[in-house]
C-alpha cells in the first residue's frame, strides 16, 4: 500500500468486529513499532500485548476514552530509567513521549495497510493501569492502541487548511501551497 | 458501554468506575472533555434498566441515547455542532419534562 493512502485513509475506529487478530499480524504491527524513529536511539518503549478478554475489559473499564470492544489492544509504555540513563532529563521527560507516539503511529499505519482499524487512547487512569497490569516503578504507560477489524469506519474529520499552518523561512511569512491529492 | 450481559450491581460498579476515572482525568484533559464525559455517562446510564431488575426501559431515554451516541464525538471534530447538539439535548429534555408534567396533571 502507498504510504499516502495509509496516512490519509487511517481513521480512529470505535466499532470493531469480534474476529480475532492473528498473532502473526500482531507481530507485524510490533515490528513496525520497533522501527520507529527514536531520539538518540534510546528506544525507550516497551509494549504490552493485551489479548485476554478479561484483561481487555478491565483496561476498558478504567479508560474513559476507550470505545468499542476490539479483540486486541497494545499498550505502549516507556522505560523512564533507561531513558534517563541514556538521554538525561530530555530523554526521560520528552523523548519517551515523542518516541512512543512515533512507534504508535507506525502501528496505526501498518494496521491500516493490513486491513485493521485502530484507535489511540490517552484517556485512561494511569495509576489503575499500573495496578491491574502489574507495571513496575519506572515503567510508565503512555498510549493504548486498540486494534481490530473495523465494523464501521468514521468519515474523515475536518483538517485545518495547509495555508493556515505554513510559514516560509521565518515565522509569519506565509507560504501558499496547493494541497496535494495523494 | 459493553454489550455483555451484566447484572445490575456489576453494571453500576462499571458506571461508577467510569465516573471516577473520568473525574480524575478531566483535571488535565481538554475542558470540553468534561461535557463529553457527562454525555457519555448519560448514554451509559440509559442502559441501566437493561441490567437491573425492577427498572423499566424508558422510550425517551432510549431515543436520547441514540442521539447522544450519534453526536458525542463531534467534540473532536466540530465543536460548534457539539454545542448545538448539547443545546438540542437539553431542549428535548425540557419538552419531555413539560409533557410528563402535563400528563401527570391530567391524571390527577
Amino acid at each position: 500500500m502507498d504510504v499516502f493512502e495509509a496516512i490519509k485513509g487511517r481513521r480512529s475506529v470505535r466499532k470493531y468486529k469480534s474476529k480475532p487478530v492473528e498473532r502473526e499480524v500482531t507481530g507485524k504491527l510490533l515490528e513496525a513499532a520497533r522501527w520507529a524513529p527514536s531520539g538518540g536511539n534510546i528506544q525507550p518503549w516497551l509494549f504490552i500485548v493485551l489479548e485476554d478478554h478479561g484483561i481487555l475489559e478491565m483496561v476498558r473499564k478504567i479508560s474513559p476514552g476507550y470505545f468499542g470492544q476490539a479483540p486486541l489492544a497494545i499498550l505502549a509504555c516507556s522505560d523512564k530509567k533507561r531513558a534517563q540513563r541514556i538521554g538525561g532529563t530530555l530523554g526521560r521527560d520528552y523523548l519517551t513521549i515523542a518516541d512512543c507516539a512515533m512507534a504508535v503511529q507506525n502501528i496505526q499505519l501498518a494496521a491500516f495497510a493490513l486491513g485493521l482499524g485502530t484507535c489511540v487512547v490517552k484517556s485512561f487512569s494511569h495509576s489503575a493501569m499500573k495496578e491491574i497490569l502489574d507495571i513496575p516503578e519506572g515503567i510508565e504507560p503512555e498510549l493504548i492502541v486498540i486494534v481490530g477489524y473495523p465494523d464501521s469506519i468514521p468519515a474523515p474529520p475536518r483538517r485545518t487548511p495547509l495555508n493556515e499552518i505554513l510559514y516560509l523561512n521565518k515565522f509569519g511569512q506565509k507560504l501558499e501551497l496547493k494541497e496535494a491529492r495523494a | 458501554m459493553t454489550t455483555n450481559t451484566y447484572d445490575g450491581n456489576e453494571y453500576l460498579f462499571e458506571l461508577a468506575l467510569f465516573l471516577a476515572t473520568s473525574a480524575r482525568n478531566c483535571i488535565e484533559e481538554p475542558p470540553l472533555y468534561g461535557p463529553f464525559r457527562l454525555l457519555d455517562a448519560l448514554s451509559r446510564l440509559t442502559d441501566f434498566p437493561k441490567h437491573a431488575s425492577g427498572l423499566v426501559e424508558d422510550e425517551f431515554l432510549n431515543e436520547v441515547k441514540v442521539f447522544v451516541d450519534e453526536k458525542k464525538f463531534l467534540v473532536t471534530t466540530d465543536v460548534e455542532e457539539f454545542k448545538k447538539a448539547a443545546d438540542e439535548l437539553v431542549e428535548r429534555f425540557a419538552k419531555e419534562l413539560k409533557k410528563r408534567y402535563l400528563k401527570s396533571k391530567k391524571e390527577e
